[in-house]
């Protein structure tokens, strides 16, 4: 950690006196890796990181999801990433960014099941994370307000003005949580709970994490949101309760993969092996909701939120294929739906 | 006779010298702009003509037109610039007036106190609504009023107080000189205080108030951060290219909104040609400066007019710099100091190379923006008009779609351009042109003001250019180049929307910091950071302030720039001449 921090100073005061930092120069033992992952977490995954692989450099750039895909994308014409590195699947499967993949088959990564990598080896998710509702308990003691537990519960007319969610045209958790209700509902239900919702709907944030952290401010009772962020701020000491959605509850991969394009592949696929690793698993359960690699436990975290041990019990099968080919019909119906 | 080639050849040389600064005025900056503004630009309009499948069109413009919601986006954010617009001309007008012509007291604080929303990150303005303003906020908590701050007069209230220093900066550099007779005959003629603020005041700052109304309108259409944070369901355009490009990944549809915002730069095309028509007045060499008295019946309203205002901003910031020493906001009311304790994303590390992009911007920026105004007046009218033009339209480019030209452009390897990829130094110019057109239009309005007849003047006693230059414009402009500086170097400290594409895992900044920690969840750390990043801008502004202190003392500049200050003296150089003697002795 402390080893982590002090190379980071070091790099950055040389970046900013040499001014122009030629990294045109790709050292050997050193990569570049593209990640979505949260800052702390990447800090203490890469302390365990370096020990197992010491001889090499991995400089990671940490980006929210949405901007670094459009970075991602931005870039496909000179890829500066060795390594994608937990990256939402959803956003991993478009066009524009599997087309910079290399299949590479990971250590271990066939004893995943099926449902967590590609068929030809361009991706592999070894943690997830899940929608779930922040819930303000002092807020709903002070209006009298009963505690959710189901997307159903939300169209309950007491919640108006209460409920926060992301907008799924400019959020990936807003569309993973409508993709789940409309697939697990069926078509016609599934509209007519995103419908019913609606009108309790104070607003519709453009980020995943925002409606949880109105909530926990005291601003709205209920924000749909991530199981991440819930779980934050639960340990921060935000009077949230985590409720992961009795009915529906949709859930994201975070994926990993080879950029084509690496100048490094060799450390690349290493560090990728790493990721799969027994050794990154019991990390990952200090943060991760969903850890996909078997024989793994789960995290403190997530048993004192309130998550149950057999993940399959709360998760709804989302099909990713499906869910992507038809985002665009999906959020177009939903602007229909939703238009005031 | 050898005296007289003697002096032709001089005369030759001064000429050559002469063409070759403005040349080179407008030649570099020029360039730059070419490079690092126009061509990006560039790839991202060639962007909004690809489809989806390659194929180039112009589907991508049909389906943003017939998109649902669109058309309630683009009423949406033409309500908000109009009003944004209205509000802060008036609300800046007053400032600026209360600043430069009133006596009215505190206005060293006053100007600190409105430069603030530039020097503090969006993540404060957006906390400190929030907290003072939210439907859990102070405000509520103490007057238990229910106060609906999502939608649209939130966000009002957040673009007001972003754009208005950046009208206030502009509207000073035009009142800035003034001609005390004007005011003296109209005096004499009768003409009542409110007419001659009506008849001298508001034309002489007509150009500064027309750029300034054009700044804060395109500032706000293109504004991001604001509307997604306080916006509630109320949706503009930029919101809209967000949900495109960062939402789906669509950057075609989302490069035709970007190209489409650069529409209300037009607007400029109009200010220039009221620019180009003659002011009236203007100032004289002779001119004396307006004292700055102290009017009970004008400036006790005034005074408690523009402190309010000056209030408000300061509020927002120290509402969010109290949330950074407390545990828990606002459920564990106790002081702690554990949130200034930042290991995440290199600590405070990234502060530093903040600071050195920061000055890189504001030096080159100055620097440019200053030869480039100076220059409009001496290049044909066709020449400026382009020039003005290509000068204005950044501020019409979202910060995102811009951070994504950069990328297009600079990220290549088979040519020279790709090596300032990844580099500080390419944050610095992003930053520069990001906000190059607020200085430029400063600039200019500062240029406006020097007395054409004291140029003249230097120019009648032999002097070229260069003398113009350092005799008549320099001394006139140090107020508002200082200003010019001030503001590209706070914004380039704060800015985010480019400066997240061109980050690399080895070069990163102070407000991507903020970003980090509160995307991770550490609301209160990014507080902290936050108050780190302004105590820095503000240390490191007083330095720079207390160096060109120095500079200005130990040259005879100084005397220049003060007397134009405090006005109660003649002006050294411009008053020892006489006007007349220089015409009859040529």
């Amino acid at each position: 950690m402390k080893s982590f921090s002090i190379k980071n100073v070091r790099i950055f005061a040389t970046g900013a006196l040499l001014g122009l930092a030629v990294c045109s120069q790709v050292q050997a033992g050193e990569i570049t890796v593209y990640s979505a992952l949260e800052e702390d977490e990447i800090a203490d995954y890469l302390a365990v990181a370096k020990k197992s692989l010491p001889d090499i450099e991995i400089n990671v750039l940490r980006l929210s999801t949405g901007d670094l895909g459009a970075r991602i994308i931005a870039e496909s014409a000179n890829p500066q990433a060795d390594v994608i590195w937990g990256f939402a699947v959803t956003n991993m499967a478009d066009k524009k960014i599997i087309s910079q993949l290399e299949p590479y088959k990971a250590a271990n990564s066939e004893s995943l099941p099926a449902q967590y990598r590609a068929e030809d080896g361009s991706w592999f998710a070894a943690t997830g994370y899940m929608g779930a509702f922040c819930v303000n308990t002092e807020v709903l003691k002070s209006k009298n307000l009963p505690m959710p537990q189901s997307w159903a519960d939300l169209t309950n007319p007491v919640y108006k003005g209460e409920v926060v969610m992301p907008n799924p045209a400019s959020s990936g958790t807003g569309y993973l949580q409508i993709a789940a209700i409309i697939q697990g509902a069926g078509e016609e239900a599934g509209w007519k709970l995103i419908d019913d919702m609606d009108g309790n709907m104070a607003q519709y944030t453009s980020s995943g994490s925002k409606p949880c952290k109105m909530a926990r401010a005291g601003e709205y009772a209920i924000g749909a949101s991530l199981s991440f962020v819930a779980m934050k701020s639960v340990e921060m000491g935000y009077p949230i309760s985590m409720v992961i959605p009795s009915d529906w509850a949709g859930y994201e991969l975070e994926a990993s993969g080879l950029v084509a394009g690496s100048k490094n592949k060799e450390d690349a696929k290493k560090f990728l092996d790493w990721t799969l690793s027994q050794e990154a698993a019991e990390v990952y359960a200090k943060y991760k909701a969903i850890i996909t690699i078997p024989g793994s436990k789960p995290s403190e975290m997530a048993t004192a939120a309130g998550l149950p041990e057999n993940l399959s019990e709360v998760l709804y099968p989302v099909d990713f294929a499906k869910s992507a080919m038809e985002r665009p019909e999906i959020l177009k119906k939903w602007s229909a739906t939703t238009a005031k | 006779m050898s005296s007289a080639t003697a002096q032709a050849t001089l005369k030759k040389s001064r000429l050559l010298g002469d063409t070759l600064l403005v040349t080179s005025s407008v030649v570099f900056p020029l360039i730059g702009l070419c490079i690092f503004f126009c061509y990006p630009l560039f790839l991202v309009a060639g962007k909004s003509l690809q489809l989806a499948d390659g194929t180039y069109g112009i589907a991508n413009y049909i389906n943003v037109l017939t998109s649902p919601g669109i058309v309630k986006a683009v009423g949406n954010s033409m309500i908000l610039s109009v009003s944004t617009t209205a509000f802060c001309l008036v609300l800046g007008f007053a400032v600026a007036f209360a600043l430069q012509r009133s006596g009215i007291g505190g206005k060293r604080y006053l100007r600190g106190a409105l430069s603030l929303p530039l020097l503090a990150p969006s993540l404060v303005q957006a906390l400190g609504l929030l907290f003072l303003l939210g439907r859990n906020g102070l405000v509520h908590k103490w007057t238990g009023w229910d106060i609906e701050i999502y939608g649209f007069w939130g966000l009002l209230i957040a673009n007001i107080l972003y754009a208005l220093p950046q009208a206030i900066l502009i509207i000073e550099a035009a009142l800035r000189q003034s001609d005390a007779r004007y005011y003296e005959a109209a005096e004499i003629l009768g003409a009542s205080k409110w007419r001659q603020f009506l008849d001298i005041t508001l034309p002489n700052a007509k150009f500064g108030i027309l750029s300034a109304g054009f700044v804060v309108f395109t500032v706000t259409i293109t504004d991001f951060g604001n509307a997604a944070v306080i916006g509630g369901n109320f949706k503009v355009l930029a919101t809209e290219i967000y949900s495109q490009v960062v939402g789906q990944m669509n950057f075609g549809m989302g490069a035709v909104i970007g190209i489409l915002l650069l529409l209300p730069t037009l607007i400029a095309v109009y200010i220039e040609r009221v620019a180009s028509q003659k002011q009236f007045g203007g100032s004289s060499e002779s001119a004396i400066p307006v004292s700055t008295g102290f009017y009970a019946k004008r400036d006790v309203p005034l005074g408690i007019f523009v402190h309010t205002i000056g209030s408000i901003a300061v509020i927002v910031v120290i509402t969010v710099i109290m949330a950074s020493f407390i545990k828990l906001w606002p459920y564990r009311m106790t002081f702690t100091l554990a949130n200034y304790n930042i290991t995440l994303s290199g600590g405070y590390a990234p502060l530093w190379t903040s600071l050195l992009v920061s000055v890189e911007a504001a030096v080159l920026g100055v620097i440019f923006l200053f030869f480039l105004a100076f220059s409009m007046k001496r290049i044909s009218p066709k020449l400026a008009k382009i020039v003005y033009l290509l000068a204005v339209l950044p501020v019409g480019v979202p910060g995102l779609v811009l951070g994504i030209s950069y990328v297009l452009a600079f990220n290549v390897s088979d040519n020279m351009l790709g090596v300032l990829y990844g580099s500080s130094f390419l944050i610095a110019l992003c930053n520069f042109y990001h906000y190059h057109s607020q200085g430029f239009l400063t600039m200019v309005t500062g240029v406006r003001a020097v007395p054409p007849s004291l140029e003249e003047t230097v120019s009648c006693f032999g002097g070229g250019n260069f003398r113009i230059l350092r005799d008549a414009v320099l001394p006139f402009m140090g107020p508002t180049i200082i200003s010019v500086f001030f503001f590209i170097f706070m914004r380039s400290m704060v800015t985010l929307s480019a400066v997240i594409f061109l980050i690399s895992s080895k070069v990163s900044v102070a407000a991507v910091s903020v970003m980090r920690l509160d995307e991770a969840g550490f609301t209160s750390q990014a507080a902290a950071f936050s108050t780190c990043i302004m105590i820095t801008v503000i240390l490191a502004m007083g330095l720079m302030n207390s160096l060109i202190h120095l500079y200005s003392k130990s040259g005879s500049r100084k005397e220049e720039i003060k007397n134009n200050q405090d006005g109660s003296q003649k002006r050294g150089f411009a008053r020892m001449i006489d006007r007349n003697y220089c015409w009859t002795s040529t």
